[in-house]
């Protein structure tokens, strides 16, 4: 599988590759800006991306925004976007792109090597990963109707919109297949939402769902 | 003209109710209102500032002391006297419009000996003495206000600032004393700001990082153990792996406290967005055009909004909440309103304090309006310089 990496700091992108190459990535590209990474993307045609937040010159966001152009230039193109912090703001912004995988995780997860890599391969894949601290922000703020979930289906309810599968929600709270499903019914009954398919589209109802609860209708 | 001859005429009223109620306001805090009445309507016709006069709760509280008191009563004396005449001028002046008219249209009405005598003592004696001297006296009387109604109700006014304003040197010893005070707040706002971002590097990452530097050691000896605890050396590894993990979240923690990484990255008005539309609460964002405002005093107003987002969520119990922010000159006013229950107080919790601290320490101010059973209002207003 072959990775476009826009990342600027040298002993990050070193440690990246190191680590990808052992796990049977090829580095296309290892890139220090927004407008190098779009060239990239465009000579390279990877499997998957990885862009850093902050890139030069400015240091600002022009990762989020190279991420974006890159996603509208090549309709399905799967962006990982990483960060020292993450901003619900951003996370908003990456899920409002259609077509393809899209993951938004903070650059301490690259440590766990094993759930890192999943998480690409599963951007790769079309799927979503989503760091768990981004759903924290959305659970806490969407109030009311997530009161109403028991603490399981409140965990069900993250790992799900982190992009997990049933079988590794399953795995991780050591409960059987048979029970994720169980919950996860309540949980689209309790929020209103239509039961969907186990897929991205799944996780996107619930990102979507998380997203706009409690805000205005208006916006 | 109007404005003046009812600012003459308002000053001949209370020229004369200064003499007739002079003992009461004799009493020092009735004297500084009646004083900050007249400094205010002086003030308001001249169209100067208002800053320059002295604070007056401060001066209230040691009512005896301080110059301000011995202002208030000198005004007394001053207003009494300037007020009847320069009033009684203006009365007489507008008094005997109403003479003039009649004396034009109706001089025949009267008898001989009570007809209107205009211009003090002159006879009317038939329609060509009314038709020249009335008219006469109403353009004569009208020019006079015209020309001289404001000239005197700016004297009058000057008169009263002359009285009731702070020299221009007591001005500015006020002004050296507030600086001076704000300057110390700043510089211990700055200062145990320092101290406790040492204290957290110091206690919590730090401390971290040398715990891992300490496993990954032992880790290195037990490798070349004979015979290798791979037990034991997976354990150390663990740890060390678990320590750098939250080496960072702590470490992301402390950046976020110093300066949070959203305003460095989309500016106040990108940071504002992402805090409101992370809150618990609908809140509604209404940010004018702010220009450029200086990194601290963005620094402040995230904050401030954050730490009061916080608080409406946790103990408005509000349904809708608002933040705007505005800028009138080189003043950015930042109000944080909620619909929630109130009873909002600065003892309460520490979060009310913090954003008066971190307000205060830039020479703001903050104002808490929050009576039991709500609306809650913040109000801050901090100088972006020039």
């Amino acid at each position: 599988m072959r990775v476009v990496i826009a990342e600027d700091n040298v002993l990050l992108s070193t440690g990246l590759e190191l680590l990808l190459n052992r796990v049977g990535f090829e580095i296309a590209a290892i890139v220090d800006d927004g407008a190098g990474f779009l060239a990239a993307v465009r000579d390279h045609r990877p499997d998957v991306t990885i862009v850093d937040v902050r890139l030069p010159p400015s240091f600002r966001d022009e990762g989020i925004r190279a991420a974006l152009q890159a996603r509208r230039e090549h309709p399905g193109l799967p962006v990982l976007v990483l960060s020292q912090y993450v901003e619900q703001q951003y996370a908003a912004e990456l899920l409002s792109t259609t077509g393809g995988g899209v993951g938004y995780l903070l650059k301490d997860r690259v440590s766990r090597v094993d759930e890192f890599v999943d998480a690409l391969r599963r951007v790769a894949a079309g799927g979503t990963a989503m760091d768990p601290e981004v759903i924290a922000q959305l659970v806490q703020r969407a109030g009311d109707p997530i009161a109403a979930l028991t603490p399981r289906e409140r965990e069900v309810l993250a790992l799900m919109a982190q992009g997990h599968d049933n079988g590794t929600i399953a795995g991780q709270l050591v409960i059987t297949d048979n029970a994720v499903h169980k919950h996860i019914g309540n949980i689209f009954a309790k929020l209103g939402l239509a039961v969907s398919d186990s897929g991205h589209r799944r996780v996107l109802a619930v990102l979507t769902y998380l997203n706009t609860a409690g805000q205005f209708d208006g916006r | 003209m109007r404005r003046s001859g009812g600012y003459l005429l308002v000053s001949l009223a209370s020229g004369i109710a200064t003499v007739l109620a002079l003992p009461l306001l004799c009493v020092p805090r009735l004297a500084r209102l009646w004083a900050d009445w007249h400094h205010d309507r002086a003030t308001r016709l001249l169209g100067t500032p208002m800053a320059s006069r002295p604070a007056p709760r401060a001066a209230g509280r040691r009512a005896w002391a301080g110059p301000s008191t011995g202002r208030d009563l000198l005004w007394l004396p001053v207003n009494a006297i300037t007020g009847v005449a320069f009033g009684l001028t203006a009365l007489l002046c507008v008094g005997n419009l109403l003479p003039a008219a009649v004396a034009t249209a109706l001089w025949w009405a009267f008898e001989p000996e009570d007809r209107p005598r205009p211009f003090v003592d002159v006879p009317v004696t038939g329609w060509a003495t009314a038709l020249t001297l009335g008219p006469l006296q109403i353009i004569l009387l009208t020019t006079l206000a015209y020309l001289c109604f404001p000239m005197m109700a700016r004297v009058h006014a000057r008169i009263c600032l002359a009285v009731l304003s702070h020299s221009t040197a007591e001005q500015l010893a006020d002004r050296v004393a507030v600086l001076t005070r704000t300057r110390a707040d700043v510089l211990d706002a700055h200062g145990a700001e320092l101290r406790r971002i040492e204290r957290d590097l110091h206690d919590g990452t730090q401390a971290r990082l040398v715990a891992i530097a300490m496993r990954l050691a032992v880790a290195r000896q037990v490798l070349s153990d004979n015979p290798r605890n791979e037990q034991f050396l997976a354990e150390l590894l663990r740890d060390a792996h678990e320590g750098t993990e939250e080496a960072m979240t702590e470490l992301r923690g402390v950046i976020r406290t110093v300066y949070p990484p959203i305003l460095a990255d989309r500016g106040l008005v990108g940071a504002l967005t992402a805090v409101t539309a992370r809150c618990g609460v609908p809140t509604r964002l209404n940010i004018g055009d702010i220009e450029r405002v200086p990194a601290a005093v963005e620094a402040v107003v995230y904050f401030a909004v954050a730490e009061a987002l916080t608080n409406v969520t946790r103990h408005s119990r509000a349904t809708t909440a608002s933040v705007r922010v505005s800028r009138a000159a080189d003043r950015l006013s930042v109000v944080v309103t909620d619909n929630g229950t109130g009873g909002a107080d600065d003892r309460l919790g520490t979060g009310l304090a913090g954003i008066r601290g971190r307000v205060l320490a830039l020479d703001g101010t903050v104002e808490i309006d929050s009576p039991a059973g709500g609306p809650t209002t913040i109000t801050m207003e901090l100088l972006c310089g020039s």
